[in-house]
């Protein structure tokens, strides 16, 4: 049996008004990269914040290390790092003192040239955090949050608003812990995120998580196993595809399917129906699919609702 | 407690201090400017308005007559006649000061019957202020010779005879300089406290503080040493800018210490207390101009609050800069320990409570 790491059992969160958590469980077993996927005012940020210590939940039973927060918090903080959600560093401290700094508070540290090396930050080490690009500015932000060697690292939404470039040095970066067997709690609004870093996704929606597993369990669960996606068909002719297709923003038709030995059959009713489109594609479902289907919205619509 | 802890934050915040031109400016270069530029605009002028002390010991309605003529051209300030004149002055650091003898009334009055006597009054001057006592000197030479013509038309039945005064004498930088110490302390503390609070919390720096073993109380510990020590180096900076530029002789006692720590708590507590109310970073600026410039110039740091209507001076004793820019002035300049005590006392007392508000409202997280 393998350790549970972080154990949560019927978390709720009120703000005044906001229910912002309503019931949620889950566990983070040792060694593994759990991700909470969802969008913009989910509750992700509300359940991490919980599990370190700096909010308080309203009900529900939060354990780390199979210890109550509020009653081991010194030694817990010992044992964890954290990176904050949007967090900026000191603008005037350079990347080897701000990594200095924190590891300072801490009785355990870990060698700093050594993070900055798995960081891969060599290059920057003696620059001040102002002048970094925001990629940079993340990696160290993961870097402060190793200072202590901690068995446990916590990574609020890394990698929102960088670009594509910078998000995979940010990812390169965490999945170089990863392969170090430390225990990650990830949270994030891209699903390729998710998918590229994590062993189990909880996905969570309006305070709820409403599917969780691995990948490949939420995706053989909720996903369908194939997706065959049509470019250029006449959306009006849907109802023949049945209730399960759908039109993405790009007007293009989809259709979740179990089996590859379905497509065949599609592709006959299309025919006889003298539908026309330009191309086809099969992929294997993601989890944006799995989102789609467990919620019924896309995770953009969710930021926005 | 751990020291080490303490001891990396105060370093960490002295780099970031002495890397940001900003700070360095307002703690350093601003009230060294303003003592040089301060300085020379007031080089060798005292007071703005012409003030001479008058003890009457006469008593009668010639010598009332005469104090009145003197009041038309002079700032007159009374002497009363039961006490010691000499001794007076030199208590009240009086630069200059007239005495009217006892039998001055009936001099004049036997001379007009034909009496041959003459009667001298005295003039004690400083003369470190020679274009004042110019002013003091016409006047009152002015005004008995007027007097002497319509006694007797011609001889000089009334004279006088000047005194040096040898108290040494205070210049307007005297006064100036401690001002400059308590806007600095104030501006660095006031301003360094909002902005750091307000920047920590929105860019989740005291979020991520508090999931480390690091408490609130080292970190409060570490910013107050921190704070007092740039204080400190204001402090000693503006003295050695005084002494060796303007020649101030500059008492350095306890009071001055315990004046300038004091004046650190108070105002990071008043940063602290002001910090929870401001949200964005943007509005940081204001608010905290909001708190120090009023302070500035009604807390008698220009100017003293005697040329200020009263209900301007009666708003300056509720300023906590008053009382650290009086206290500097007694314990530093003025060697007044009664006044520097008292000073003290309430800034102390001021600080004391303002610190323990502002660490009490501070929080990491909601
Ligand atoms: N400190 C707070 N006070 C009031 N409401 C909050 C606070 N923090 C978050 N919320 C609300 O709680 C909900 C969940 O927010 P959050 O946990 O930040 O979600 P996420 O991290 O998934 O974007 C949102 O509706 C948000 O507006
Ligand atoms: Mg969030």
């Amino acid at each position: 049996m393998v350790a549970s790491i972080i154990k949560v059992k019927d978390l709720t969160k009120n703000y005044d008004e906001t229910k912002a958590v309503r019931g949620i469980s889950f566990t983070v077993k040792k060694g593994e990269v759990f991700s909470m996927v969802g969008p913009n005012g989910a509750g992700k940020t509300t359940t991490v914040e919980i599990c370190e210590g700096i909010r308080k939940p309203t009900s529900g039973i939060i354990r780390l290390f199979g210890k109550e927060f509020s009653k081991r918090s010194k030694e817990i903080r010992e044992r964890i790092g954290v990176l904050p959600q949007e967090y900026r560093s000191f603008e005037r401290l350079t990347v080897k003192e701000t990594l200095k700094y924190y590891s300072s508070f801490y009785k355990r540290k870990r060698n700093i040239d050594e993070i900055i090396s798995l960081l891969d930050l060599e290059d920057k080490k003696d620059d001040l955090y102002m002048n970094l690009s925001g990629g940079l500015k993340q990696r160290v932000g993961v870097g402060m949050a190793l200072v202590n060697d901690p068995e446990l690292v916590f990574l609020d939404e890394p990698t929102t608003g960088l670009d594509p470039r910078a998000r995979r040095g940010v990812w390169n970066a965490i999945m170089s812990l990863k392969e170090e067997g430390k225990t990650i709690f990830l949270t994030t609004h891209y699903m390729e995120e998710a998918e590229y870093l994590a062993d189990r996704v909880a996905i969570v929606h309006k305070g709820r998580i409403v599917g969780q597993g691995s990948l490949r369990e939420l995706i053989s669960d909720h996903g369908g196993h194939y997706n065959v996606v049509m470019h250029g068909y006449d959306t009006s002719r849907i109802d023949i595809l049945g209730e399960e297709a759908s039109v993405d923003s790009e007007q293009n038709v989809s259709l979740p399917v179990n089996d590859p030995e379905e497509i065949s059959q599609i592709l006959s009713k299309v025919m006889q129906n003298g539908v026309k489109f330009e191309s086809i594609e099969v992929r294997r479902a993601n989890l944006e699919e799995v989102f789609m289907n467990l919620t019924g919205t896309t995770i953009e619509e969710g930021d926005a609702a | 407690m751990r020291p080490i802890a303490i001891i990396n934050d105060f370093l960490a915040n002295l780099r970031m201090w002495y890397r940001s031109k900003g700070t360095v400016f307002w703690a350093i270069a601003f009230p060294i400017l303003l003592m040089l530029i301060f300085g020379a605009i007031y080089q060798g002028q005292s007071d703005v308005t012409v003030s001479l002390y008058v003890q009457d010991l006469d008593g009668s309605e010639i010598s009332e007559e005469f104090i009145s003529s003197l009041s038309e051209q002079l700032n007159i300030e009374n002497i009363p006649a039961d006490v010691d004149g000499d001794e007076y002055i030199s208590e009240n650091n009086i630069r200059a000061a007239l005495i009217i003898p006892e039998d001055f009334g009936n001099t004049i009055y036997r001379v007009q019957q034909g009496s041959n006597e003459n009667i001298s009054l005295s003039l004690s001057l400083d003369p470190t202020r020679e274009s004042v006592n110019g002013i003091i000197r016409g006047v009152v030479g002015g005004t008995l010779h007027g007097w002497n013509n319509e006694i007797t038309g011609s001889r000089d039945v009334l004279t006088f005879q000047e005194k040096s005064l040898t108290a040494e004498e205070f210049k307007f930088i005297d006064y100036f300089m401690p001002g400059v110490i308590g806007l600095t302390v104030m501006t660095s503390t006031i301003y360094g406290t909002i902005f750091r609070n307000t920047k920590y919390r929105k860019w989740g720096i005291l979020r991520k503080l508090s999931t480390t073993p690091f408490t609130r109380w080292e970190y409060l510990i570490s910013k107050m040493l921190f704070m007092t020590f740039v204080s400190f180096v204001s402090t000693f900076l503006i003295i050695l800018v005084g002494v060796l530029v303007w020649d101030i002789s500059v008492t350095i006692d306890i009071y001055l210490f315990i004046i300038v720590i004091s004046a650190a708590f108070a105002f990071s507590g008043m940063g602290m207390i002001i910090s929870r109310f401001v949200k964005e970073e943007e509005t940081a600026d204001s608010a905290a101009g909001a708190i120090t410039f009023p302070q500035m110039f009604l807390a008698g740091t220009f100017f003293p609050l005697e040329v200020m209507p009263s209900y301007l001076s009666s708003i300056a004793r509720v300023l906590p800069l008053y009382y650290v820019n009086e206290g500097l002035r007694d314990s530093m300049i003025y060697q007044d320990s009664s006044g520097a005590l008292f000073n003290t006392a309430v800034i102390f007392s001021i600080a004391a409570v303002l610190f323990v508000i502002g660490a009490l409202v501070t929080k990491w997280t909601e």
